[in-house]
């Protein structure tokens, strides 16, 4: 049954998909810190205010991952900032984050020299983002 | 006269010791713009192709472009022209740093360099006008030494020099601008030292290029500024430099291991990676003249057996290729060889590529430690690399086996020595695999100065660091490891990146500003009202002029091949499992670019361009 993306369901499922990743707790065991994800809204896609995320990721564990409000998301480490369609491609791999990021068509406020070295661990939390069963916001339209 | 040119070019012929003006009509400089373009231009009307590539006939140009000096980010870039004496073919090889716009400033666009002196000498023009002088006491000095010697006189001055690699006539060696820039492929060091030219020092101060829109530029200027500053590309060149490219490209396939035999080494990369450069070894950004992003690192190493002063720091290719090609994890031994590689005078690429080559063929037992004069050529073993890399500049020992090139070294050598080289018309490869990107693949069987990464814009559109959508019709994300829709790709990266060396720009910041912007910047300097099909259309005769001047030289369809190397597949790392399909890439190639089956262009393609002249001597 897929769910409803962008919800507290929806991230508990994701970080439940991450701690089950066998390759996850290797690959992030550098990382440390708190990731936020800012989707700006779209009525046309039934995303009608900005949505945020925060996701908490620390040595190969995760911690905290919230539907959050503004003042939260932008406490995290790093803050991903990006249309919804957008994220959307990234979700569906039909646009790399990395490429995402240098085109422009993703925004990012934080340690771009840390991401650049942990790039296998931004890989595969999005590779595992991909494999959560997810409806979203304008698939039902 | 069209905006943007200080209006001549200088002639010097040091055999004479004289020197002229001349110039050239707007309908000219409006086809082929200026820098490498122009070159080219000018040597199929002026100049023998028969000539041997390090006689007194083989011209040397210097040349600027319409934007240098016109304060526009990127625009300090001048390119150096020839025939190569390592390929035999053209030979361009773009610079920035401090030279071109001083170049400019003294009222030329460029410099056409011919014959040889008697003795050593330094050509300088200045202000007050041109002066050929005695350089015996420079001569046998390295470039940093030379550097400092001439500045120490006027530290205004910019200087364009050659080291030892240059006056021993080693087909890799390199140009060196002010320490940190450097004219580096293609061996036109060489044909510099060929000339007995160990310098050329400029300093400009007066003459200043109209632009043909103040206004207009203005605004163009502010947009660019705007966008690089908004720019998470130019953001991370200035804190990493072009070596970020490390951890990325170990991940997706296009570091090349092992002298290309391998893949997937993260440790190793992350080790030699523009992050771990920032951390331990940079001092400080150091940017070229006008430039916002500051790519270029400033490094020292304090301790340990490779102990730098503060100096120029690598590049990406140079990481690459003096460690994961070496299997070498120290960055200080690359800093060092950086460092060797600069005073010398030679290409980081060619020199590092011909020492990994000599490797596996030491690993293979087909060179032994009695023809090393005793060097252990092990991989990761830098000290031996670091006194071979001396033996190449000054032709000594082994290194004169080396000292071409990987290509000509391996025809010496034999065995299996040219199944392990990775070229395209006798240019080494830079360290990006087409085995990862299949798109890099054809655009180094198709770079008219043999395998490059920097006659185009490949890297930038098929690894993603730019979309550009409304100038041709391109996806925001290609996978790497296919063939398909790749000339298409190639083909409009080649034609839109190709002007990077004549309107002479950088490419990183023509990769962070939108087309429109540069554009806009373009016409409101030159006064040419340019459409994106005008540029592409430009880009298209200055490929097809260069492949022309190829093509007189005997280059032909059997050239446009990739190496036996990169056919095999790797087993492990990003590019696993993957080559090029190089019959679809160069059937959907040919019939874009408009090549017959022999690799011509085609006499209506040649017509269409306006190059009437190119056509009568290819198919008289």
């Amino acid at each position: 049954m897929p769910i409803k993306a962008m919800t507290q369901e929806w991230m508990d499922a994701y970080k439940a998909a991450i701690q089950a990743d066998p390759e996850y707790k290797s690959i992030a065991k550098d990382w440390e810190g708190s990731v936020s994800l800012v989707v700006n809204p779209d009525p046309a896609k039934n995303v009608p205010e900005p949505i945020y995320l925060f996701m908490d990721y620390w040595h190969g564990d995760v911690g905290e991952f919230v539907v959050c409000d503004k003042e939260k998301a932008e406490s995290a480490k790093f803050v991903m900032t990006g249309d919804y369609a957008r994220w959307k491609q990234v979700a569906f791999k039909e646009l790399d984050a990395t490429k995402a990021l240098l085109q422009g068509k993703l925004k990012m406020r934080g340690d771009l020299p840390y991401v650049v070295r942990n790039i296998k661990t931004v890989n595969k939390v999005i590779d595992i983002l991909g494999k959560v069963d997810t409806l979203w916001p304008d698939d039902n339209k | 006269m069209a905006g943007g040119y200080a209006g001549k070019f200088l002639r010097v012929n040091l055999t004479e010791g004289s020197w002229g003006d001349f110039t050239l009509d707007d309908d000219t400089l409006k086809r082929f713009i200026g820098g490498s373009c122009l070159a080219a231009k000018l040597f199929l009307d002026r100049y023998s192709l028969d000539a041997d590539p390090l006689s007194p006939e083989n011209p040397l140009m210097i040349m600027t472009g319409p934007m240098v000096g016109s304060g526009f980010p990127g625009t300090s870039r001048f390119s150096v022209c020839a025939r190569s004496p390592q390929t035999g073919i053209w030979a361009e090889s773009a610079c920035g740093g401090t030279f071109g716009p001083d170049l400019k400033r003294t009222g030329y666009d460029g410099v056409v360099i011919e014959g040889r002196s008697q003795g050593p000498v330094t050509l300088t023009i200045d202000d007050s006008g041109v002066r050929i002088t005695d350089a015996s006491s420079l001569w046998g000095r390295d470039i940093y030494e030379v550097t400092d010697e001439i500045k120490a006189h006027d530290k205004s001055v910019k200087v364009l020099a050659i080291g030892p690699a240059g006056e021993n006539l080693a087909r890799i060696a390199a140009i060196g601008n002010d320490k940190g820039h450097f004219s580096g492929r293609a061996g036109l060091g060489a044909v510099m030292g060929s000339k007995n030219l160990k310098a050329v020092v400029v300093r400009g101060t007066s003459a200043k290029a109209a632009k043909a829109d103040d206004e207009g530029f203005k605004l163009a200027m502010k947009t660019a500024m705007q966008e690089i500053k908004d720019s998470a590309l130019a953001e991370g060149l200035h804190m990493m430099g072009s070596d970020a490219n490390m951890d990325l490209g170990m991940v997706t396939g296009d570091v090349p291991v092992k002298n290309w035999t391998s893949g997937g080494e993260f440790d190793l990369a992350s080790n030699l990676s523009g992050p771990t450069m920032r951390e331990k070894y940079l001092t400080k950004a150091h940017a070229c003249t006008n430039c916002p992003i500051a790519c270029k690192r400033v490094v020292k190493v304090d301790d340990g057996p490779y102990t730098t002063e503060e100096g120029p720091g690598p590049e990406y290719e140079t990481c690459a290729v003096f460690g994961t090609m070496m299997m070498n994890p120290d960055l200080t031994a690359v800093i060092k060889a950086n460092e060797f590689c600069n005073r010398y005078g030679m290409d980081t690429i060619s020199c590092g590529s011909a020492i990994a080559l000599a490797m596996e063929l030491y690993e293979k037992g087909e060179i032994t430690k009695d023809r090393l004069g005793g060097l252990d050529l092990s991989w990761g073993n830098m000290d031996a690399v670091l006194k071979l890399v001396r033996q190449i500049a000054y032709r000594e020992g082994f290194g004169d086996i080396l000292a071409d090139g990987a290509v000509h070294a391996a025809r010496r050598l034999g065995g299996s020595a040219m199944d392990a080289v990775v070229h395209v018309k006798g240019l080494e490869a830079p360290m990006h695999d087409p085995r990862g990107f299949h798109g890099m693949g054809l655009a180094y069987m198709m770079s008219n100065r043999g395998a490059c990464h920097l006659q185009h814009f490949v890297l930038a559109t098929e690894q993603g660091m730019a979309s550009w959508p409304q100038l041709f019709d391109m996806k925001d994300d290609y996978e790497g490891t296919t063939s398909e829709g790749k000339a298409w790709l190639v083909y409009n990266s080649e034609n839109y990146g190709i002007l990077a060396n004549s309107l002479s720009i950088c490419h990183y910041v023509a990769y962070a500003i939108r087309p429109e912007t540069l554009r806009d910047a373009f016409n409101a300097i030159t006064g040419f009202g340019f459409d994106f099909a005008d540029l592409l259309s430009t880009g298209m005769r200055d490929w097809t002029l260069k492949r022309g001047f190829n093509n007189l030289l005997g280059i032909s369809k059997k050239d446009d091949i990739l190496p036996k190397r990169i056919m095999t597949a790797l087993e492990e790392g990003g590019a696993a499992g993957s080559v090029p399909d190089m019959d679809l890439l160069l059937r959907e190639y040919y019939a874009l670019r408009g090549l017959d089956e022999r690799g011509f262009p085609k006499e209506e393609v040649l017509l269409k361009l306006g190059l009437n002249e190119l056509k009568e001597r290819l198919y008289r």
